[in-house]
């Protein structure tokens, strides 16, 4: 073994001080050592070289030292050559100057006699990830591949994928894909051909989107040749390559039944195999090839449930939990199924919440007329759990069971225990569970009333719950003797509700109540409605207001408006729809059936948060062509005619967008309203108790009081906007940064929109058009993600910033709106959301 | 197809990274930050082992005081992700010989940074099997054998070679005695009701090997379970012999035995790897002997008293006893004083957890024992509502006792040497979740 020429040896400089700093002491010390062939000196380089790299690793840059651990590596110890390797690929990307130092040397260690050395010294040349060293990966990788020893074949199979990464026509270039293709049908050992495998997938799939001849390659690999290839030797590949194989298999489409079986029988023993991660690839292949054969994939499911719950139940915490999604995918979607196996699901006592979470969902899925009652019981267990959120969750599941219509009976007993258990958390889920239950079975409504009136509205916190109570005492004030006078003391204390929605139900509530005991309420009506317009909530203020008019307008209607006959729920709509479920269907054994959504809402950058907007503006095409392309052009044409039009909107809201001038409307009545409705002028006008005629008498007493009409409201200032605003991009970025999010919130496309909307420019133009730019845009069908801006006309110059999604298959658009003047965000909105409306209409 | 990761840390319970290796570039460097941030230093950590933060899905588990955090950004293969981290563990304990924690990783860091490096290529798992890395990858960091040899012998990397030979298995091992250990283990889980039915109940049993064996040797290992004896009667044509059979739910096997002749033979046929492994592991629901009965009344006598009375049988053969029995009694946070009284072994009160802690070192088959206890509890205004009672909780090994029943009919040896072979067989039941609720 010839040893490899030493480097030329410096010593060291008398002018550099030792010890001066960690580093420099540690490049002194390499310096010394470099050329030194003393015995023992090989220890004291590691020794060295394992202190620079603790260092690497937490993270102090010992990137100075790089020429010295350079040359220190000329050496014939392979652990230091290792060091030396990781050293020189983490450091070579940010010093690619330097990396081309270690370029030599690595050369040179490609054509080491030991394989070990030339596998390693490959692995470390494509891990230098710096582009302009790309022309000297192309030979080493092509004798790596030709290469006597499979070890070093396995790394040149993976580093081909790597170069693919630095430089993707290269790779291509170099013509690689088709040396590993031969290398994968012919080497006779199966980590190279599992390495050339996933590799050539990962290529072409990243490829198929960019040439016709990629994606036919990418049909080429599931093809029936290469899948029964790579099946026949299954069993030479290790665990971890069967796992890659299996995937490849999960997409093959059979080409008849035959094919199905023969396919499932190589592989039925695979669902015995130790490893978990193998076992679900099976399943993956096993459930995707019966797809189309509807009896065949039911005993499919009755195959792999055994394997599945002994994999829940081995190994770690964080292993069963992953199992255990799996399984609740396949509980979700064939719960029957299960309905025998659901003791599996009862949680254990230290199953951590993840898990019990999990389990809870699929008790609740798989419930049926056999097991509810057993199911029930379990969970009515859990209850009284130390774990909050479990014990929360538990009484959902059951209310959840109940509106799945099995032995309703005995539920709503167990529920309105629940009620008696005086934990707040229990009563405060269940007053909610009890009030969606009256929706669906109105039946049930005497024996729920007379438990829930004995509730105190004191212990009763939650604003959900408390809005739940409301609610029911709105509902069945009729059966509820005290209800007036709770909503009363409620009422009184109006101002010490923090949740709007509470105060919302309040509001109508009394109305309700209203309707059935007039007498016993008016008082209370009188002052939920002041109370109400005096809100500084939008929503809440401008609920009072509309009862209000409508109670002005005629008492009947807004009898039949806000009190109407009720039909029962019969079913409550499902969060999912059924294509995103089939989509997580199909990418069984990932992230996505953890997460419960398919993949393309986390990875990709379109749906990410805006956490990730610095990077994500750079990704998407910038629009400011567009924006500059039409309003630009001709903008002096243009000034005169915007000019006139601008007058004319200033003349009268009328020509304004109905939803701006809806939105900034109340803010006006407001002070108004209240000046002129004091309250103890509304509360005589209203205890008049002219029964029979109560309803006209009533009417004439608000307008009297009151004494103005609709009509009389002062026009309220619209928002203007300044149709040749501009911002830059990087304004833009920062601004979005530093501001907060004002209005977000989602509204619907129309259906014509959504066909208009083929690329992201269609609604570029059409937004402009109401002085609203665009700029940046991104995504294809069905998601298309949209930066907005306009800007104030008048005054200051404020700017509006929106993120618009539109997701075309759900017809929705998810708009996030941020304000230089917070204010004015609302009144933005209504502008922006009348100009998306009208998107594909006109 | 889905990477199993992007990058791998290894972190100590403060969050300093005691090693990373970035597979993939398409994680930043600061994806550490965000886990401490995000997960951490919040609420996050133990409410779920896989998290989305910043279009970055972290997967971590903590193993003694160590967090192995795994990084993707893509839709990557979780439960693939999951065994390589368990699986990994395991390789650096067979070389660290024993404990994983912060100070053995500190210890081995660059024997870490080495293995790292050969497991994992590019996100996707490679070879994770000891016994062959061992062979090239050697604690003391000396060459490779290979580099002595001028042949290009391939790298015995895969798990079966051109030749045919087994990849988890050297060749021309030699022992001076030839033995094999097998264990038998088996947890119990339990899940009883207050009013003593059984909710729940399975065995997961798992059957550990040690093997010293010469040569190539090919076993074969017959059960007591149903199937292979129904399929052994059906090949030999003679009925089965009376005596207990086991319905085993599930099994799961070593990549060594041959998974075809199980399915079609339904015998267990391996060449086994040299020294210790887990042969097979199998779960069972139907016909489980529980080795105790545990019946507890618990009075709560008026707001500030309460009266626990646990009896415990054992219902084991009479000649075998369980060792280290303890009997755990979930009391309310505010106990204040405790008095006992045992038929045997010790009791006391653990404030820490706010238990009971009855432990027995001895307990033999076929006999019952008592505690009773009163407890005393601190007054509270606040506490007028009902106290909810966690479930007893215990644990226990009994040796020589499998509560599926599943016994060894045979374990036979060939060798094309000849040689002979001393096999010991254990079998031991140890108490998985045992819980009863009061």
């Amino acid at each position: 073994m010839a040893p490899p020429p030493a480097p030329p040896q410096k010593s060291p400089s008398p002018s550099q001080p030792s010890g001066k700093s960690e580093v420099s002491d540690l490049k002194l010390q390499l310096r010394q050592l470099a050329g030194s062939r003393a015995p023992g000196a090989d220890d004291s380089k590691r020794d060295l070289f394992k202190r620079v790299i603790s260092y690497m690793t937490v993270g102090i840059d010992v990137s100075a030292a790089f020429s010295e651990m350079v040359m220190c590596s000329a050496t014939s110890d392979i652990v230091l050559k290792k060091m030396c390797y990781l050293y020189v690929g983490n450091y070579a990307r940010c010093h690619p100057d330097l990396a081309l130092l270690t370029i030599n040397f690595l050369q040179k260690d490609c054509h080491d006699e030991d394989p070990m050395i030339r596998g390693l010294a490959l692995r470390s040349l494509c891990s230098l990830r710096v582009p302009n060293l790309v022309e000297y990966l192309v030979a080493p990788l092509g004798a790596g591949l030709k290469d006597g020893s499979s070890y070093v074949r396995m790394v040149a199979a993976v580093g081909v994928l790597k170069l693919y990464h630095i430089s993707a026509a290269t790779c291509l270039d170099s013509d690689f894909p088709a040396v590993l293709k031969s290398l994968m049908l012919t080497d006779p050992d199966a980590q190279v051909v599992a390495n050339c495998l996933f590799v050539l997938q990962e290529i072409w799939n990243l490829e198929a989107n960019k040439s016709e001849e990629a994606s036919r390659e990418r049909e080429t690999l599931l093809s029936k040749k290469i899948v029964y290839y790579i099946l026949n030797r299954i069993k030479e590949f290790n665990e971890w390559a069967q796992c890659l194989v299996l995937e490849l298999v999960a997409k093959y489409i059979p080409s008849d039944t035959d094919d199905i079986f023969d396919i499932m029988n190589l592989l039925e023993d695979r669902l015995q195999h130790a490893n978990g991660a193998v076992v679900l690839a099976t399943i993956k292949v096993f459930l995707h090839l019966t797809m189309s054969m509807t009896d065949v994939h039911q005993q499919v499911y009755e195959r792999i449930k055994a394997p599945l719950l002994t994999l829940v139940g081995s190994g770690s915490s964080e292993q069963s939990y992953a199992v255990l999604s799996h399984l609740h995918l396949l509980v979700m979607r064939a719960p029957m199924l299960f309905s025998s196996d659901y003791k599996h699901f009862y949680c254990q006592f230290s199953d951590p919440s993840y898990v019990k979470k999990l389990k809870l969902e699929m008790l609740t899925a798989i419930a049926n007329e056999s097991n509810t009652y057993e199911i029930v019981t379990e969970l009515c267990e859990y209850a009284g759990n130390v774990d909050v959120p479990i014990a929360r969750e538990s009484i959902r599941a059951v209310g959840k069971i109940a509106l799945q219509q099995y032995d309703v009976n005995a539920i709503v007993d167990r529920l309105l225990q629940f009620l008696e258990m005086e934990k707040d958390y229990v009563t405060a889920e269940t007053l909610v569970l009890v009030k969606d239950l009256l929706r669906k079975y109105p039946q049930w409504s005497h024996d729920c009333i007379a438990v829930v009136g004995n509730i105190s509205s004191k212990n009763v916190q939650e604003p959900k719950a408390k809005a739940a109570l409301i609610w029911m005492l709105g509902e069945y004030s009729q059966d509820m003797p005290d209800a007036p006078y709770i909503l009363e003391s409620l009422i009184e204390n109006w101002d010490e509700e923090n949740a709007a929605e509470v105060r919302l139900h309040l509001l109508t509530a009394a109305m309700k109540c209203f309707f059935k005991r007039p007498p016993e309420t008016q008082k209370a009506l009188g002052a939920a409605l002041a109370a109400g317009l005096a809100d500084s909530h939008q929503d809440v203020h401008d609920r009072a207001l509309f009862y209000y008019r409508l109670l002005q307008y005629d008492v009947s209607v807004a009898e039949r408006v806000v009190n109407p006959p009720k039909q029962a729920v019969s079913v409550f709509a499902d969060t999912q729809s059924s294509e995103i479920k089939d989509r997580i269907f199909d990418e069984f054994n990932s992230l996505s059936v953890v997460y419960q959504k398919p993949s393309y809402m986390f990875t990709d950058k379109e749906h990410r948060e805006p956490f990730e907007f610095s990077e994500e503006i750079g990704n998407l095409s910038l629009g400011q062509e567009p924006v500059g392309n039409s309003p630009r052009y001709d903008e002096s044409d243009k000034d005169l005619l915007l000019s006139t039009s601008e007058r004319e909107e200033n003349g009268g809201p009328s020509t304004n967008g109905p939803a701006a001038s809806g939105y900034s409307a109340p803010t006006d009545y407001n002070s108004s309203l209240v000046s002129l409705s004091s309250q103890t002028q509304s509360e005589t006008a209203i205890s008049d108790p002219g029964m029979p005629k109560y309803t006209s008498q009533m009417t004439l007493a608000i307008d009297d009081l009151l004494g103005l009409s609709v009509s009389a409201a002062p026009a309220p200032p619209s928002l203007k906007l300044n149709p040749k605003a501009a911002l830059d991009p990087g304004t833009f970025q920062r601004k979005w940064g530093q501001l907060a999010v004002s209005i977000s919130q989602d509204c619907s496309v129309s259906p014509q929109g959504i066909a208009a909307l083929t690329t992201p420019q269609a609604l570029i133009r059409h937004m402009q058009a109401s002085s609203i730019q665009c700029i940046a845009s991104g995504g294809q069908s069905p998601n298309f993600k949209f930066f907005f801006f306009a800007q104030k006309l008048d005054g200051p110059p404020l700017f509006f910033l929106v993120e618009c999604i539109v997701n075309t298959s759900s017809a929705k658009a998810q708009v996030k709106i941020k304000a230089d003047d917070a204010t004015a965000s609302e009144a933005f909105f209504g502008l922006f959301q009348s100009a998306l409306s009208k998107f594909g209409v006109l | 197809m889905p990477v199993a990761a992007s990058a791998i840390y290894f972190l100590n319970l403060r969050g300093d990274v005691l090693i990373n290796r970035l597979y993939r570039d398409d994680v930043g460097g600061n994806m550490v930050d965000a886990f401490r941030m995000h997960i951490m230093q919040t609420k996050e950590l133990g409410t779920c082992p896989v998290r989305q933060i910043g279009g970055c899905s972290f997967l971590y588990m903590r193993i003694s005081n160590v967090y192995i955090v795994i990084v993707v950004s893509s839709n990557a293969n979780v439960a693939c992700a999951f065994k390589f981290v368990v699986e990994a563990v395991a390789l650096f304990k067979s070389y660290f010989g024993g404990a994983f924690d912060e100070d053995a990783i500190r210890n081995n860091f660059v024997l870490i940074y080495e293995l790292l490096d050969e497991i994992m290529d590019f996100g996707y798992p490679q070879n994770l099997s000891p016994e062959i890395l061992k062979l090239y990858i050697t604690q003391e960091g000396v060459r490779s054998p290979f580099s002595s040899k001028p042949s290009d012998k391939p790298v015995p990397n895969a798990t079966l070679q051109v030749t045919g030979a087994v990849g988890w298995r050297r060749e021309g091992l030699v022992y001076k005695k030839n033995e094999v250990f097998l264990d038998i283990v088996e947890s119990v889980n339990l899940l009883m009701s207050s009013k003593g039915s059984v909710l729940r109940c399975d065995v997961t049993g798992k059957i550990l090997m040690k093997c010293f064996l010469s040569g190539m040797p090919d076993l074969k290992l017959g059960l007591n379970d149903k199937i292979g004896l129904e399929k052994e009667s059906q090949l030999k044509s003679r009925p089965i012999k009376s005596g207990k059979t086991i319905e085993l739910d599930d099994v799961t096997f070593h990549q060594c035995v041959n998974l075809t002749r199980f399915n079609s033979e339904k015998t267990v046929s391996f060449v086994p790897p040299d020294g210790e492994f887990e042969l097979m592991k199998y779960r069972i629901t139907e016909g489980v002997n529980l080795p105790f009965r545990v019946l507890p009344t618990i009075k709560e006598l008026g707001r500030t008293r309460m009266e626990v009375n646990v009896k415990v049988k054992s219902v084991f053969g009479a000649k075998m006893f369980a060792l280290g029995v303890v009997v755990k009694v979930p009391v309310p946070k505010q106990t204040a004083k405790t008095s006992f009284q045992v038929t045997s072994g010790r009791a006391k009160y653990n404030a820490s957890i706010d238990c009971l802690v009855w432990k027995i070192r001895k307990f033999p088959g076929q006999t019952e024992s008592t505690m009773s206890a009163e407890v005393e509890l601190i007054s509270t205004m606040a506490e007028k509502k009902s106290w909810t009672r966690p479930p007893i909780q215990m644990e226990f090994q009994v040796p020589m006792f499998t509560a599926s029943g599943l016994r060894v009919r045979f374990l036979k040896v060939w060798e094309k040497s000849g040689y002979n072979t001393v096999e010991w067989v254990r079998y031991i039941t140890k108490a998985g979740s045992y819980e009863i609720r009061c």
